[in-house]
């Protein structure tokens, strides 16, 4: 037999889902663990476009937007370090492989990513 | 003997009466939130009559119609949704191989009155096809019979797939960012190498883009951002106007770039200028279609989507491309245009006039 104290935890936590659950049919959401860990990352951002031996670096937040839709468009983001011209990215997204184009994302750069309103269901 | 059971029967007491509640309560919250989630709870259009594949406009809701003018992402999951809303369009990402794209494309066509317009962006070295097939990058094409070719190729391709729209090609005169997406050569090069690959990828039934107008949106000025603003020259606008005028072209997609010059946005993104856009329709009858709505370029000159939403159908292009894979955000969407269509913010006209070029490029007939 169940005890009161354990049905008291258990009534405690279904409460706190329930309000959670309410909160979320209304779109009031609570931040997640990847925006928590993207606000707490205090590095910059890097995006690397790269095809052939060229590639293009951009930095910063503001910009990110275009390579976060193009990299959700890509076959899959594996976990990768690579390094381009002293800016280190920990993610690339591509399709297929070889001389293919590839969006290269270090870790604040994806956390950014994976919060933009094309990339939620990936 | 009834007595001694009914002693026996165990009461709840109320840590488990609570317990059973919240279970049910949990239960039916997690049920309406997975429902709402994946667009159970939007509510379907009413059937389109066609009849011999002509359509009558008027028989068309207004939330029928400006569906049509919105392209959203088409993923497995999504096909109920945009289906109930009747959307003009899809765009399909990466997959394994050619079986599942085709797949995936009959699934969303499967009983539609008005077909979705199936989109990719096939730009050679930029494609979603990297894994199973592998394109000539358009930066390696140097003469138009290659370029022809090339359009041609690539429009059997995508037909044999079941897409009908292709974002391609680029015609800005410099790609700097990826370096393989533009033509080589001059305006006139690019414009010429442009023209005979549209005429490769239209000759088989693909509807080709010219993009991005006015140019100069796949260049570096800053290493800390795309480019948001940008001086247009006579040459950058040069293959746009020698395309258009034509009418080659199935369709032009205009950028969030604020430009100045040739073209003057006045301040503005050229995805909302009304003036830029009204100027393009003088000269050419094919599709605007915007540029992906959700970037930072567009957002921040507004302080609200429901703006967004409302300029860029105001501004008169065409089709919408929206990349919120939220149904309940682009059914939001659809319900904020047409408010602003009610409220004489958005000429009816206009929505009716960018309808008919979406359901003629789609084989239909309209009235």
């Amino acid at each position: 037999m169940v005890s009161n104290k354990v049905l008291i935890g258990a009534n405690v936590s279904l409460a706190i889902i329930a309000i959670l659950l309410t909160l979320s049919f209304f779109e009031i959401t609570v931040p997640s663990v990847g925006q928590v860990r993207y606000a707490l990352d205090r590095t910059e951002p890097v995006c690397v476009i790269s095809w052939k031996e060229k590639f293009t670096v951009f930095t910063g937040e503001n910009n990110l937007d275009r390579c976060c839709l193009e990299a959700r468009k890509q076959l899959e983001c594996i976990k990768e370090i690579k390094v381009f011209d002293k800016n280190k990215v920990e993610w690339s997204c591509r399709t297929g492989s070889g001389n293919v184009l590839t969006y290269g994302l270090n870790s604040k750069a994806y956390n950014y990513c994976r919060q933009q309103v094309f990339w939620r269901r990936r | 003997m009834k007595i001694n059971l009914k002693s026996k029967r165990k009461r709840w007491n109320l840590h488990q009466k609570v317990f059973l509640i919240l279970v049910i309560l949990v239960l039916f919250l997690a049920t309406i939130n997975v429902a709402k989630a994946l667009g159970w709870l939007i509510p379907e259009q009413p059937k389109i009559k066609v009849e011999q594949k002509t359509i009558v406009l008027s028989s068309l809701t207004l939330e029928q119609k400006i569906a049509q003018m919105i392209v959203v992402p088409g993923q497995e999951w999504s096909v109920e949704p945009w289906r109930k809303m009747g959307l003009g369009g899809i765009h399909i990402y990466a997959m394994k191989d050619a079986q599942v794209f085709k797949a995936m494309i009959e699934k969303f066509q499967q009983n539609m009155t008005i077909p979705f317009m199936v989109t990719t962006d096939l730009e050679g070295c930029w494609t979603p096809f990297g894994n199973f097939k592998n394109f000539t990058s358009v930066s390696e094409i140097l003469t138009t019979e290659k370029a022809t070719e090339v359009g041609t190729e690539e429009g059997e391709f995508l037909t044999e797939l079941g897409f009908t729209l292709d974002f391609a090609p680029v015609v800005d005169l410099k790609d700097e960012i990826w370096n393989c997406r533009s033509f080589p050569g001059d305006e006139k090069k690019i414009t010429e190498l442009a023209e005979a690959y549209i005429d490769g990828i239209q000759s088989t039934g693909i509807a080709a883009t010219a993009k991005h107008y006015p140019g100069k949106t796949l260049v570096v000025k800053d290493p800390h951002k795309f480019v948001v603003a940008a001086e247009i020259s006579a040459e950058d606008v040069y293959p746009f106007a020698s395309i258009s005028a034509q009418n080659k072209v199935k369709a032009l997609m205009i950028s969030h770039i604020i430009a100045s010059g040739a073209i003057d946005t006045k301040g503005k993104p050229a995805v909302v200028s009304t003036e830029v856009i009204s100027q393009l329709k003088q000269n050419y009858s094919g599709l605007i279609i915007s540029d992906e709505i959700n970037m930072l370029g567009l957002k921040k000159y507004y302080s609200t989507m429901d703006e967004v939403y409302v300029m860029v159908f105001a501004a008169g292009n065409d089709i919408v491309l929206n990349f919120n894979d939220d149904p309940n955000e682009i059914y939001h969407m659809i319900q904020v245009v047409k408010k602003a269509v009610e409220d004489k913010k958005i000429s009816e006209d206009k929505i009716d006039s960018s309808v008919k070029k979406i359901l003629e490029l789609k084989g239909f007939i309209v009235e």
